[in-house]
């Protein structure tokens, strides 16, 4: 059964206890009708009920659709009985869709809906709309004005009341400062973060490079004590940079190549654990190998080295003494 | 101000005899110095507008009992922004709207901006024409008075303001109707008295999301740099009604929700707490 709500607003709460009974009487039965479309009191429907008119079934209240008043020739008729025909001065109004957005299209975005209609959620785009439109007013509202005679500038020394007052404005302007000065100082704090840690990042850099350069020059100096080299090139380290970059850079590239064959190597038999299959143990061949045996050495109880000792060996003091004093 | 009545319609100080001023020996007399002429009395400087003010436009805004602070402070703006305005004390709500005509005859008005606050949350404004006209019932919403310290624009008190119309008002009969009732009652005469003779700041009526959005600017420079004075708010249309305060229902909304029926009403919001403490 439809129950019209046409009239719900001042009888509400009777009409509720009433569709609570009818609710109540056929709540236990199944079944669908919607044919009738009045208001009936509670004898009404058990009269109809009991006829057959009435089936049981869900009630649903729907409201009427509402009809609202439209009356556009009455609106047209009030206008034109209640409009103004003015000189433009009289009224200075002016009809216009708003400016274009240059900033926008400067960008190179252009969401502009097709017909000029602004969304209302979107805070940012509805009060720029808004702005716009109210340059576009201006824009051509100016050279009207002048042409009236009607000034847009107050000139310097014409003093009056504004729709604010001047203490009102100073709260505004210290409102300002404060804001921008508030970012400015969450600006300088960013910024002092940011080079603390670039200033870390470069202190750690320095420090390596510090001791990269430490090690080159004691194996160099080694490598010269050792005699291995004899050139003293290593005492010169800075006067090689256009070598060096030529140098680095095909370090550079070397590095790029990734590690090299002996590393690629030893990676497989040493690297990235897993069972190396047995590879340490020993097997029936290597410990019957017996190649690197030297009587020599294993028969030998600490004799003399030979000359491969004297040659490691490194001279006493008295002996170096006179090789520095004569060299 | 000075001691003095001025006629209105300054015509006529011109045309009759100047009253005489006993008391200026006393003062300065430097208003009288530019006035000697030929007679040896002092003439009262005729007002500005001298006879020039023929667009008679006369607002009353004022409102009912039970309006909250914002809706107070938004009133006495628009009585800042338009000079050619008046004030009433609050009427109580237990007359009849149509009272209000009575008011505005009183006062000499002929336009009427009533402001009506319910439950002390929603503000209705009606916006007449006040004795044959038609007029219109608003539901206001979003509502930031001159006084936010995000409006940082100013502007002469009682500049006479520039109204820009979005091209939607035309398109339909109730805009096109709103639009004139807008411009007749926010757009200050010339040569006002109270009006000041430059134009510095813009109103800007939009339509967006079935509303009308109110925003009022200042104009900075002559390439249409603009600031928000304010005030600004939202006004969701009603009804519109050929009679003022009444008479017949013009123009319906069909898209208005009244606050009652979006809000749950306090039974509705009892029975919820009811169930889930269950």
């Amino acid at each position: 059964m439809v129950v019209d709500s046409g009239t719900m607003e001042p009888a509400e709460e009777q009409q509720q206890e009433q569709e609570e009974e009818e609710e109540e009487e056929e709540e236990e039965m199944l079944g669908l009708d919607s044919e009738e479309n009045s208001e009936m009191s509670d004898d009404e429907l058990q009269e109809a009920f009991a006829s057959g008119l009435l089936k049981p079934g869900m009630n649903v209240l729907v409201d009427q659709p509402k009809k609202h008043v439209n009356n556009v020739e009455g609106m047209k008729q009030c206008l034109a009985d209640f409009r103004k025909d003015l000189p433009w001065v009289e009224r200075l109004v002016l009809t216009n869709p708003p400016a274009e957005d240059v900033l926008s299209q400067a960008e190179g975005k252009v969401p502009k809906p097709a017909n000029g209609d602004v969304n209302a959620d979107d805070d940012f785009q509805r009060e720029m709309f808004f702005y716009r439109q109210a340059q576009a007013t201006v824009l051509e509202a100016l050279p009207l004005l002048s042409k009236h005679g009607i000034a847009t500038k107050r000139p310097e020394d014409y003093f009056a009341e504004m729709a604010k007052s001047d203490q009102h404005m100073q709260k505004i302007r210290k409102k300002l400062i404060s804001k921008q000065m508030i970012l400015e100082k969450s600006e300088k704090a960013k910024k002092l973060r940011e080079q603390r840690k670039f200033g870390k990042k470069v202190q750690v850099e320095v420090i390596q490079k510090r001791q990269k350069e430490k090690k080159a020059m004691m194996t160099a100096v080694k490598r010269y004590q050792k005699g291995m080299t004899d050139k003293l090139e290593f005492l010169e380290g800075d006067k090689k940079q256009p070598g060096k970059d030529s140098a680095q850079g095909s370090k550079k590239a070397a590095a790029k190549k990734g590690p090299n064959a002996k590393r690629k190597f030893k990676d497989q038999k040493f690297g990235f654990g897993g069972k190396k299959s047995g590879k340490k143990w020993n097997t029936k061949e290597s410990f019957n190998d017996v190649s690197s045996f030297r009587a020599k050495v294993a028969n030998a109880k600490g004799g003399k080295k030979g000359k491969g000792g004297k040659q490691n060996k490194r001279p006493g003091k008295s002996v170096r003494k006179k090789m520095k004093g004569r060299s | 101000m000075s001691a003095f009545k001025r006629k209105r319609g300054g015509q006529g100080a011109v045309g009759k005899k100047a009253k005489k001023a006993k008391v200026v020996a006393d003062r300065d007399g430097a208003p009288s110095e530019t006035e000697q002429g030929t007679k040896n009395e002092v003439t009262v400087p005729a007002p500005v507008s001298s006879g020039k003010w023929t667009n008679k436009e006369r607002v009353l805004i004022f409102s009912s009992r039970g309006i909250n602070f914002r809706t107070r402070h938004l009133m006495q703006d628009l009585r800042t922004m338009m000079p050619h305005s008046k004030a009433d004390t609050k009427m109580d709500r237990k007359d009849k709207l149509f009272v209000v005509n009575e008011v505005c005859e009183i006062k000499n008005c002929n336009k009427c901006l009533f402001f009506e606050a319910k439950k002390k949350q929603d503000l209705y404004m009606w916006i007449a024409n006040s004795p044959h006209g038609p007029s219109a019932k608003f539901l206001v919403q979003n509502i930031h008075t001159l006084a936010e310290l995000k409006m940082t624009g100013n502007c002469l008190k009682g500049s006479r303001p520039l109204l820009s119309f979005d091209p939607k008002f035309d398109k339909e009969p109730q805009f096109a109707l709103l639009k004139e009732l807008f411009i007749q009652t926010f757009s200050t005469p010339h040569y006002h008295p109270k009006s000041q003779p430059f134009v510095d700041h813009v109103y800007t009526f939009t339509i967006a999301d079935n509303r009308i959005w109110f925003r009022n600017y200042q104009i900075i420079e002559e390439d249409a740099s603009l600031v928000e004075i304010g005030p600004r708010f939202v006004l969701n249309l009603i009804k519109v009604f050929q009679g003022s305060f009444g008479g017949p229902t013009l123009y319906e909304n069909p898209d208005f929700k009244s606050p009652n029926m979006v809000k749950p009403s306090s039974c509705l919001l009892k029975l919820y707490a009811w169930y889930f403490c269950k």
